[in-house]
């Protein structure tokens, strides 16, 4: 079994880092909300990914589960809202690009 | 060699969340996405990390995912480029600076101990504890789900 030392976590950390950061772009860069939310999927993950090193500190292991299983359920839950919206959106405005939503006179 | 194991499959993570950057068309973006996933799941199995790993790739994954592969599918002609450099020179600074923190602390502090992960999920929650957890977690889906049929009932009306 492989072992977690400072090798290991800093590998994990770095791409878990990297990942979330291209997420971050793939956002700002988006033009419309189907690559919004295909970014936000993007950071979900690395946050997956930064829970790993949880599961080495012997105390924290069934916490570190306990959080993963609340982490997937809740992140499904919010990209299922959003897929709820993505269609509302369409429905309403027949667009789904980002420039279309407006609130109160912002541009988002 | 599990070492090499691991930095290949973070190596094809981060490529396949390059891709999701890079690619023009939304389809070929979520399935990169998906990939991402699988690659970061497969990292928590070679941890013997089983029960997550099957949680990320059949909820998440093979759920939402599947669910956001189909919506891309659908809305795939979008072929405008929509990389933005300025941001990008951002991104690359904040990695180098965040990459430098990483490496010196482990310059700072070699003596740092290694630890094994020893992961049983029998020990995972008591009985009780465990109910609440999974009862909670079903109303929450349940809520979700009504809140969605509402908004979506409200969506048509207007």
């Amino acid at each position: 079994m492989l072992a977690i030392d400072m090798t290991t976590a800093s590998i994990i950390y770095i791409t878990s880092f990297v990942i979330l950061l291209i997420g971050y772009l793939t956002a700002i860069s988006s033009k419309d909300v189907i690559r919004l939310l295909i970014s936000l999927e993007l950071m979900f993950g690395a946050v997956f990914m930064a829970l790993i090193p949880l599961f080495s500190v012997a105390l924290l292991a069934n916490a570190a589960f306990g959080i993963a299983i609340v982490t997937i359920f809740t992140s499904s839950g919010e990209l299922l809202i959003l897929i709820a919206a993505i269609a509302i959106l369409d429905k309403q405005k027949r667009d789904i690009h980002t420039k279309t939503i407006k609130i109160g006179g912002d541009r988002v | 060699m599990e070492v090499w194991v691991l930095i290949a499959l973070a190596g094809i993570a981060v490529l396949s969340s390059l891709g999701v950057l890079l690619s023009k068309d939304n389809f070929y973006s979520s399935l990169y996405m998906s990939a991402t996933l699988i690659f970061v799941a497969s990292i928590y199995a070679i941890f013997s990390l089983q029960p997550v790993f099957v949680l990320i790739v059949f909820i998440f994954v093979g759920a939402i995912g599947i669910v956001t592969v189909a919506v891309a599918a659908t809305y795939r002609s979008d072929p405008e480029s929509q990389f933005s450099k300025p941001w990008a020179v951002l991104v690359v600074i904040t990695a180098a600076v965040v990459g430098f923190a990483i490496y010196s602390y482990k310059m700072l502090n070699p003596e740092m101990s290694s630890s094994v992960i020893k992961f049983e999920l029998i020990n995972f929650m008591s009985q009780s504890e465990y109910l609440i957890l999974v009862l909670s977690l079903v109303a929450l889906v349940v809520l979700l789900l009504l809140s969605v049929l509402k908004m979506v009932a409200g969506g048509t009306e207007n």
